[in-house]
């Protein structure tokens, strides 16, 4: 009698012969751990967002948009602050290369990311304390030879590193490119002042008025500091070399927005205006020169076409609502007059090539054109001006000498932002000064500490494919556009042009915002997780957890991970968390798992009792 | 016969559904019959999206019940083609008319089965009971205890099958969920090896309108018999066919199974278990825990069980002192009143000089897994057996009694 003395425990008793009562949930899971039924584990593997990435200063621009969206400013305007110093001005000025990367920019119209970055940046200029502090001091001292971006960047993060940093500038006031380049009507000069302001707040020293090669020598730096990072900029201007070019009317781009800037100005520009140069600068200066009384401006260009002009597509289309004519392919030859600037001289002209680096074509023999004017303003660039360099840090070129740390030779000299760019061909940008004057930063606390200056190493996996990402998510919604000054009245005044966003806008726009392959909390393999293998301790960035016992890896959480952060990787990959069969039903947590202890006993019982 | 692109040897982490789907992929299949049911619906998933994504060129076809389903596997084999079927459970004996036709036929299909209790009522865990249940059809049958071993074996049994001294079908069994579900590393051989190893399938008379032949007519009494004697034949004699593939298979793919009882820790043995399936991977673990402890304890694992290799099984069980067969199916109201299993060992070792004492366990059943506890249950039975030298009852409910 195979069934004689055996007995049903109560706990599987029937109700009737037949009958059985339906398992509970609880007891379903805890009978299986499913977790060895998996070949492909759920992971949260957060990817470089592409604007982080394009950021001249990789801003953590994901990161901040997305604590924008949950109303948490303050944290925001921390985020930005660890790569950039003054939010304010890069979002006013950046050229933004954050929204060209921008995925959104593929799938309806990039987020105004420069926007949000200034609404940011204004809720800082308000603090009466900034969140930043500087760091525990070192005792060792520090100069930043010049004030611009590179510099205030430079000096800013050794301060927060613990150096005692002190900035020597040559002009008057504090703030170099940032100061003397950008036109009041698109940076405010009290928000700079306020951004300098800060700087000090860190224990940063600034000496104005004091200009290396002629009021501190080479020697002087060497002695008096333990390391120097010299971000002198680009400052002369360079010039057409063309007949006549000295005439009296001739204008140089950057000393004429210098000028204006400092308040120093003497300039009474005529009716009508020619502007030399196709980049950002001669925009500005175009622009400049109707608020400063001139007329009719005409920018003339070597470049054929608008599109192969080195500038912001933004800047040159509200460049043009203002009423500026656009005038290619054509090269300054002579500048004609008697004494004081009458015309200018035109040849045909052809330009090919990258910036920096641009054979022009001058077509000389062909019959020339004159253009009457009352000024010409010459923005085609500028060049360093390093006499006071000692020979062995210069190379040829005439331009410094340095590795690709920025550092000159084995000595704690250091170059950064547009004279260590030189002849980068990369155009050279506010943001992109912010980011050089922080990696320079760095790499020379890490020499000052006496370690070893390596590049990066890690593969950074930068997500660029929308079929990485869940795109259903993800309704179409246009772009919160900033409103402007009317165009009309706008060249009146010195007063901003663009306006900043609301709260609401601000985070209206911030939550149109992918989070492009990090985990932004937004719970959604919490929810779709079929079974309850997703634990969520905490509503916060990558604080979910797999349950990798009762995971079966059906990929649901990974296929409807909005934002592409969620991965498959192959189980082979794993040797930990993994339950394999040999040990399935001996090992492991729910029913099998709790008698695994008596088992072992059981096991004792078993070898002594026979 | 489409070919298959190259691909070079690889280990991956599946489950058995999926290592019997890459199987029928390597293997190269026509014609694949699907219907589903847990809880091996994965491997026909699986080949789906394998012929969806242009991996494998094969005739998918989703039958409206498995006895459809079997029938057109049957249909499809007669038209010449290599033919990928398979079921769980209920659905296993749903198609039980087909069974003898396909073997009758002497068509080579191949069944994977996933094994499912039948009913009553609805229970998704595995027991032998649906596949052992069709066992004197005809058709090669045998259980795999992981997913590698479910791989291998169905190239080796389609390599047995269409063997033209064979001609039979054959069920490739592996234990619902603790095979079919658990994943386990796989390795996945190179293109060129499987080609060596499983020529392509050529039925020596196909249906062919050029060539007229009937398959199946309604037959005289008088010429059954021959028949059935034929296909008698052609099982006994697959046991040669099954050896020479297993030696084949080992020489081509380096990994060697023992085609009919792999042994484990039996050397000095005196106290074994035999079972099927894939209980044997926790039996592996228990006993390697009771040898810690210095018991005599070892396994006998049975690999194929139609053809049944009786003159093996009494080989190696005359040996032992005692035999404990896990049944891990139902045969109510059988010699044991247990599990069918138990009936077989005791046949093979009737002509035995030295016959071991053989003890029933009712184990595994319902999908329940056989957790160490039960092991060493079982094995305090069998060497309490082995010290009074007889059985004091011939079947255990493992879990059930004291």
């Amino acid at each position: 009698m195979s069934t004689k003395n055996t007995h049903i425990p109560e706990w599987l008793t029937v109700p009737f012969a037949g009958i059985t009562p339906a398992p509970t949930q609880e007891k379903g899971q805890d009978l299986f751990p499913t977790g060895n039924w998996r070949s492909i584990r759920p992971v949260y593997r957060d990817k470089l967002p592409p604007c982080n990435n394009a950021c001249g200063t990789n801003e953590k621009i994901q990161g901040y948009l997305d604590l924008v969206k949950r109303g948490k400013y303050l944290d925001a305007y921390a985020l930005i602050k660890e790569d950039m110093p003054f939010p304010s001005v890069t979002g006013r000025v950046c050229y933004h290369p954050c929204e060209q990367a921008c995925n959104r920019g593929k799938y309806d119209e990039a987020i105004s990311i420069r926007a949000v970055e200034r609404f940011l940046g204004d809720l800082g200029q308000t603090l009466t304390n900034d969140v930043v502090k500087p760091g525990k001091s070192n005792g060792k001292k520090v100069a930043v030879v010049g004030s611009g971006p590179a510099g205030h960047s430079a000096a800013y993060q050794l301060a927060r590193l613990g150096y005692t940093v002190t900035i020597l500038e040559k002009s008057p006031k504090a703030g170099g490119l940032n100061r003397g380049g950008i036109p009041d009507w698109v940076l405010p000069q009290n928000v700079l002042d306020r951004e300098i302001e800060r700087l000090e707040q860190l224990g940063v020293t600034i000496k104005t008025s004091v200009e290396v090669g002629k009021d501190v020598t080479w020697d002087d730096l060497k002695k008096n500091y333990d390391a120097c990072v010299l971000a002198v900029g680009l400052t002369e201007p360079n010039t057409v070399r063309a007949e006549g070019e000295n005439k009296n009317g001739v204008l140089y781009g950057l000393p004429f927005l210098r000028d204006i800037g400092m308040g120093t100005s003497k300039v009474k520009l005529g009716a009508r205006v020619a502007v030399i140069g196709g980049g950002n600068t001669a925009i500005d200066c175009a622009r400049e020169a109707l608020r400063q009384g001139a007329v009719e401006v005409t920018m003339i260009t070597v470049e054929g076409n608008p599109k192969e002009m080195p500038a912001s597509p933004e800047d040159l289309h509200d460049m043009l609502e203002e009423g500026v004519e656009l005038m290619h392919g054509r090269a300054v030859t002579a500048v004609l007059g008697n004494g004081k600037v009458e015309a200018c001289q035109l040849h045909k002209a052809r330009f090919s090539g990258a910036i920096n680096a641009s054979p022009i074509t001058v077509d000389r023999d062909a019959s020339s054109e004159h253009f009457a004017v009352d000024n010409i303003i010459i923005a085609i660039g500028q060049h360093a001006s390093l006499n006071w360099l000692p020979a062995e840090f210069k190379n040829e070129r005439g331009t410094i000498k340095m590795d690709k740390f920025g550092r000159l030779g084995d000595t704690n000299f250091f170059a950064a932002g547009d004279i260590a760019q030189v002849g980068s061909g990369q155009p050279l940008m506010v943001v992109n000064a912010v980011g050089d004057g922080k990696r320079v930063a760095f790499n020379l606390d890490k020499v000052m500490r006496g370690e070893k200056l390596q590049p990066r190493t890690i593969p950074v996996d930068v997500i660029f494919d929308l079929n990485r990402m869940n795109m259903t998510y993800f309704p179409h919604f246009p772009r919160v556009q900033q409103e402007m000054l009317p165009t009309k009245t706008r060249t009146k005044t010195q007063d901003e042009v663009i306006h900043a966003f609301t709260e609401e806008q601000a985070v209206e726009e911030a939550n149109r915002c992918f989070s492009c392959g990090t985990c932004n909390a937004c719970d959604n393999c919490y929810l779709v997780c079929p079974e309850p293998c997703i634990a969520r301790p905490e509503r916060s960035n990558g604080m979910y957890k797999i349950l990798v016992d009762y995971c079966k890896g059906c990929r649901v959480c990974i296929e409807e991970c909005p934002t592409g952060c969620l991965e498959g990787v192959p189980e082979l990959d794993f040797d930990t968390g993994v339950v394999r069969m040999d040990t399935a039903f001996a090992i492991s947590p729910g029913l099998h798992g709790r008698q695994a202890e008596e088992l072992r006993n059981l096991g004792d019982r078993a070898a002594k009792n026979i | 016969m489409a070919m298959l692109a190259e691909q070079k040897k690889r280990t991956v982490r599946i489950n058995g559904c999926v290592a019997s789907a890459q199987a029928a992929k390597y293997a190269d299949v026509d014609v694949i019959a699907a219907y589903p049911i847990r809880p091996y619906t994965a491997t026909m998933m699986a080949l789906a999206q394998m012929v969806a994504n242009g991996e494998l060129d094969a005739e998918y076809i989703v039958a409206d019940s498995e006895h459809s389903q079997l029938s057109i596997a049957h249909g499809a084999a007669s038209s010449g083609a290599r033919v990928f079927t398979g079921s769980s459970g209920v659905g296993v004996q749903f198609a039980y008319e087909l069974y003898s036709p396909i073997s009758g036929s002497r068509m080579p299909v191949q069944m994977m089965i996933a094994d499912r209790t039948l009913d009553p009522p609805g229970d998704f865990g595995s027991e032998h009971t649906d596949a052992l249940s069709t066992r004197d059809m005809g058709w090669i049958m045998g259980w795999s205890c992981d997913a590698q071993e479910a791989f291998d074996n169905h190239l080796i049994a389609y390599r047995i099958g269409e063997d033209p001294r064979v001609l039979l079908p054959q069920m490739v069994c592996q234990d619902g969920f603790f095979v079919s579900h658990i994943t386990g590393d796989v390795e996945l051989p190179d293109t060129g090896q499987v080609n060596e190893f499983l020529p392509p399938y050529k039925h020596p008379y196909p249906l062919d309108p050029r060539h007229p032949v009937s398959h199946g007519p309604q037959i005289m009494p008088e010429q059954g018999p021959p028949l059935q004697l034929e296909r008698a034949r052609a099982m006994e004699e697959s046991m040669a066919v099954i050896e020479q593939a297993h030696d084949e298979f080992a020489k081509i793919f380096g990994r060697r199974y023992d085609p009919w009882v792999e042994e484990f820790m039996t050397d000095d043995a005196e106290v074994v278990f035999f079972l099927q399936g894939a209980h044997a991977v926790t039996a592996r673990f228990a006993i390697q825990h009771m040898r810690d402890r210095g018991l005599k304890v070892g396994m006998a694992r049975l690999r194929t069980i139609r053809p049944y290799p009786t003159d093996r099984v009494k080989e190696v069980l005359s040996k032992f002192k005692v035999v404990g067969v896990i049944e891990t199916n139902m045969g109510l109201g059988s010699v044991s009143s247990g599990g069918s299993l138990y009936a077989e060992v005791c046949a093979a070792l009737y002509e035995s000089q030295k016959r071991p004492l053989v003890l029933s366990f009712m184990a595994g059943m319902g999908g329940e897994a056989i957790v160490l506890k039960e092991f060493y249950w079982m094995t305090e039975k069998m060497l309490d057996a082995q010290r009074r030298g007889k059985i004091e009852k011939r079947t255990h409910w493992v879990g059930f009694e004291e």
